[in-house]
């Protein structure tokens, strides 16, 4: 009796307890799922990893700022982990340096080298590293209309662009763990590797292309614009003329490859100015714009009607632009932004799945698709003023961070990646440091505009704070840049180097790729660091015999940059790097033989990477592009903040995806390079 | 003609003043629904008491009956054409039999959907929005008049006046400042044009053009009294936002409103007894 009254009260208790456990594990996620939504922070339990990736933050200003206290959610989140210059790829530029991240491992294991890649057999054809568009096969002809039908019975071939980033990035390995993973503008992944178990999320970053299959062509409307339209290289100038105070112009949208001789497709608008208010009314598609100088539009969609044969359907697909008015009278002019792939309603993928950026554009409405939406371009080719261009750079980053906030909204778990991209492009116009004297500027506009750049990292600052007050105790966060910047003062030519040394003839060769003479070349530069022997066996023309001769080339080559001085003595090449040396892996096929490791101050000439030669080797760089970090990998090291202990001495962007597979259990695979960076 | 819908305009707003007054409170799918159930059925009741039901029964049992000689009598070629062509009378009869009710539900369904459009077919301007106003001139003005936009506490005039004369137009860009639905006046020497300007969220009845004196204008507009035939300016447009949703959206209200009533009246034909 007395054990069965015992065993009685001992259910009771049990089961009293159990509902106080019930009760308080209720009250205790009620009270945790209320906090959360006042945090605005997640309210899930299982692990979680933030990358922000700040493109081109640079830590000797980041170390600067963070003394002077300027970056104070920075000098936080260093103080409970840890902060270091991060080790970038060899070349620094953008594409290498974000593909050496997602592979974990250098740029042997993806194949990319440069933003420009030459086919050894086609070397007069250089083309975009990460993406390639393969042409089609097989078509029905009607007309003039040129139809690919890819199902049976025609089975014909439609053209396609192919990510050419090779090797496994490490969301694969997440995805396949069962991690879901979700990537903001990640550079290098257009078009976007597909995710197999369906874990991974993915909005292309740089290298995604506007509506005419460019990496971002704007359009300029001006009184005073050339007859025929002109290609500036990034955007086009057009004169817009006046019938009283309306003009009719064309937006330029997409190619039509449905016609035998693919044509773009225009959309007429209509501007009307009215000079004494000083603003102008721009008609488009029925949509309705008015505009003050100074002010941009809102986004509007347009649609382009692509012909098909009769009685077919004309094909429709939808871009988005913004108008800009500069000036209403006494030159009219107008800027049109690149027209960019509609999120709402895109005419080829740009995310991972292909709803994914559908989804977003539902809760954030229209916004910048292309992979480069600073238009540096605009600023380079004189469009826009610097103030301008701060402007337009600030909508975009004002755009980008209504993104991150709905990326932190829609985030449970796993791992999160957001890329910001105006650290990098607003810090090619603007930066400049150091007392050198600036090759445009006053001193004291360099101090000016270099003050943005400050005020930038410390709005990213602010943001990082935001990020670490709501996340800080719950997951692992890091900050992180793929390389850092420095001045670009000087420029220098390549290729004409090589032609006053006799590697590159003729005498008088203006381009290696109109009337470079193959037979008597025996180097040649393509891209910002790339030079390439013209070695017989591997280039088309090859006249440099693989073995000794190759290897005293390469070393007299070496040696010879290596001595280059300036005008005044300073050194303009640090190192030169022999690819044999420093990559390893099974996508060296189209690597070049020597990496040029600038010094800081000096960088590839603009005329040089497309192949270009001029009379002088040294130039001032006069373009408002004042600031580079195509230089030498050891100058521009990218930065790392950790919330956690960073126990690695010297890390680099390849330790990154073994870390961030380290924090959810996984092991590093052998297709990565790099080590994690917790452990010593 | 013009008069004459702005007579039945009136007698519209008055009623849907009240009858559509639940739209502004209920999600736009539920109120698109139940508007369409609504419409459906009266419909459906207009139909039976404007057609003459007896003979769309006996067309329709004549249809039935061709129908299933056509399966009874498939091998046999001259009777199944003469079924056929009897079945292709009885169709046209039944379209006859049905222009009646037809006509006379024209006139109160055009009505109805102008009121349904001033709801759906676009959104309200939210605080800080901007909107173009448009004014039109008459055609025969040879210049654009001294024109001066007066807006109202909920809004403010941004930019303009953009004249384009080789459109006789005036544009204005105004910006919504407070939730409302305002007056905005538009002065020229001494005479004053109004236009209705709505800001909010949710759903609100939304003038997109106060028209001109043109009985078609009039019939797409209802909400505003259009302007007089000798008036200097002729209308008066705002472009607010489209409404976003698949039932109560600027592209698909109507499409779902003309669904979901076709629907609902041919599932609750069998209750009301009507032959259609």
């Amino acid at each position: 009796m007395a054990k069965s009254n015992s065993y009685s009260i001992g259910r009771r208790k049990f089961l009293k307890g159990a509902a106080a456990a019930a009760i308080g594990g209720g009250v205790v996620a009620g009270g945790s799922y209320w906090l959360g939504s006042i945090r605005r922070v997640s309210r899930s339990v299982a692990k979680k990893v933030i990358i922000i990736g700040v493109d081109g933050m640079d830590p000797g200003l980041c170390g600067e700022m963070m003394k002077q206290g300027l970056l104070p959610n920075l000098a936080k989140i260093s103080a409970a982990g840890g902060f270091s210059n991060l080790g970038t790829s060899i070349p620094p530029q953008s594409p290498v340096a974000w593909a050496n991240f997602i592979n974990g491992a250098g740029p042997g294991s993806h194949g990319i080298f440069d933003f420009i890649h030459r086919h050894p057999q086609s070397p007069r054809a250089p083309f975009y590293s990460a993406a390639e568009t393969i042409p089609g096969e097989g078509a029905w002809e009607i007309g003039d209309h040129r139809l690919q039908l890819d199902f049976f019975p025609f089975n014909h071939k439609p053209p396609k662009t192919v990510l050419r980033r090779q090797g496994i990035p490490f969301w694969d390995y997440l995805d396949k763990a069962g991690i879901s993973s979700t990537f903001y503008d990640l550079p290098s992944n257009y078009p976007a590797s597909p995710s197999e178990y369906g874990n991974h999320r993915c909005l292309c970053g740089m290298g995604t292309p506007d509506m005419r299959g460019s990496y971002g062509t704007y359009q300029y409307f001006s009184e005073d614009g050339p007859l025929k339209t002109v290609d500036d290289g990034g955007g086009t100038r057009t004169r817009l003329a006046f019938f009283g105070d309306s003009a009719i112009a064309q937006l330029v949208g997409p190619e039509n490859s449905m016609l035998k001789v693919p044509q773009p497709v225009t959309v007429e608008f209509e501007v009307h100015r009215d000079t004494l208010s000083n603003a102008a009314l721009i008609e488009i598609q029925g949509e309705k714009i008015l505009l003050k100088p100074g002010t941009w539009s809102r986004w509007l969609r347009v649609d382009f009607g692509l012909s098909t044969p009769t009685p077919l359907p004309n094909k429709r697909v939808h871009g988005i632009c913004r108008f800009y008015l500069q000036e209403v009278s006494p030159n009219f002019r107008l800027y049109v932004t690149p027209v960019n792939v509609d999120p709402s309603d895109p005419a080829i993928q740009i995310s991972e799945p292909s709803d994914f950026v559908e989804g977003i554009s539902e809760q954030l409405g229209l916004f910048y698709t292309t992979g480069f939406q600073e238009d540096h371009k605009a600023r380079s080719n004189g469009v826009f003023t610097d103030d301008e261009f701060l402007k337009q750079a600030t909508m975009v980053l004002d755009e980008r961070l209504a993104l991150l906030e709905y990326a932190l909204n829609d985030y449970d778990d796993g791992l999160l990646f957001f890329y910001f991209s105006s650290s990098d492009l607003q810090s090619h116009i603007f930066w400049w440091n150091g007392d050198a004297p600036h090759p445009t500027r006053s001193a004291a506009e360099a101090r000016k505009y270099f003050g943005h750049i400050q005020h930038l990292y410390r709005q990213l600052d602010a943001v990082i704070g935001d990020l670490n007050d709501r996340y800080g105790g719950k997951a692992t966060i890091f900050v992180m840049s793929d390389h850092g910047f420095a001045n670009f003062g000087r420029q220098f030519n390549l290729n004409s180097w090589l032609r006053d040394y006799g590697y590159l003839n003729p005498h008088n060769c203006s381009s290696i790729l109109v009337d470079g003479n193959w037979s008597r070349t025996r180097a040649y530069g393509l891209g910002i660091n790339g030079l390439y022997l013209n070695l017989k066996g591997r280039e088309r023309e090859g006249i440099v015999e693989p073995g000794e001769e190759q290897e005293k080339l390469t070393k007299q080559l070496i040696a010879r940059l290596q001595a280059v001085r300036d005008y005044n003595g300073e050194k303009v090449i640090r190192h030169v790097y022999q690819t044999d040396e420093v990559y390893s892996g099974n996508a060296t096929e189209l690597a070049p033989d020597l990496i040029i490791g600038y010094a800081p101050g000096y960088r590839a000439s603009w005329t040089t990477c497309l192949g270009d030669l001029t009379p002088e080797v040294l130039m001032d760089n006069d373009s408002a592009w004042s600031a580079d970090h195509c230089a030498d990998a050891l100058d521009v090291p990218g930065v790392l903040y950790c919330n956690q202990k960073i126990r690695t001495k010297q890390p680099n962007l390849t330790d990154l995806a073994p870390s961030i597979l380290a924090e959810f259990g996984l092991p590093t695979p052998n297709s990565m390079s790099g080590r994690s960076i917790f452990t010593s | 003609m013009t008069e004459l819908v702005v007579w039945l305009n009136t007698v519209a707003n008055a009623c849907a003043e009240y009858a559509l007054a639940p739209l502004a409170f209920l999600p736009g799918w539920l109120s698109a629904t139940l508007v369409a159930i609504v419409t459906g059925i009266l419909m459906l009741l207009i139909f039976k008491y404007t057609s003459n039901q007896v003979s769309i029964k006996q067309v329709r049992n004549g249809i039935r009956a061709n129908l299933l000689a056509l399966s009874l009598f498939q091998d046999n070629i001259s009777v199944s054409l003469r079924c056929q062509a009897r079945v292709l009378v009885g169709a046209c009869r039944l379209f006859l039999l049905a222009v009646v009710p037809m006509l006379v539900m024209t006139v109160p369904m055009c009505l109805l959907l102008a009121q349904m459009a001033l709801w759906y077919q676009a959104r309200p301007l939210h605080v800080d929005e901007e909107a173009v106003l448009t004014a039109f001139f008459a055609d025969n003005s040879n210049e654009i008049p001294e024109v001066q936009l007066e807006a109202a506490s909920g809004g403010e005039v941004k930019i303009g006046p953009v004249r384009v004369p080789s459109k006789h137009m005036v544009c204005w860009s105004v910006w919504a400042q407070e939730d409302g639905c305002h007056r905005l006046s538009l002065r020229i020497g001494k005479q004053t044009f109004e236009k209705e300007f709505t800001v909010g969220e949710g759903f609100a009845r939304v003038s997109l053009r106060r028209p001109a004196w043109n009985w078609f204008d009039v019939l797409l507009h209802p909400r505003e009294t259009p302007f007089s035939q000798d008036s200097i300016v002729r209308a008066i447009e705002i472009d607010y936002p489209s409404r976003h949703g698949w039932a109560s959206g600027s592209g698909f209200w109507l499409i779902y409103w003309f669904v979901v009533s076709m629907v609902v009246a041919f599932c609750v034909r069998p209750w009301f007894n009507v032959n259609i």
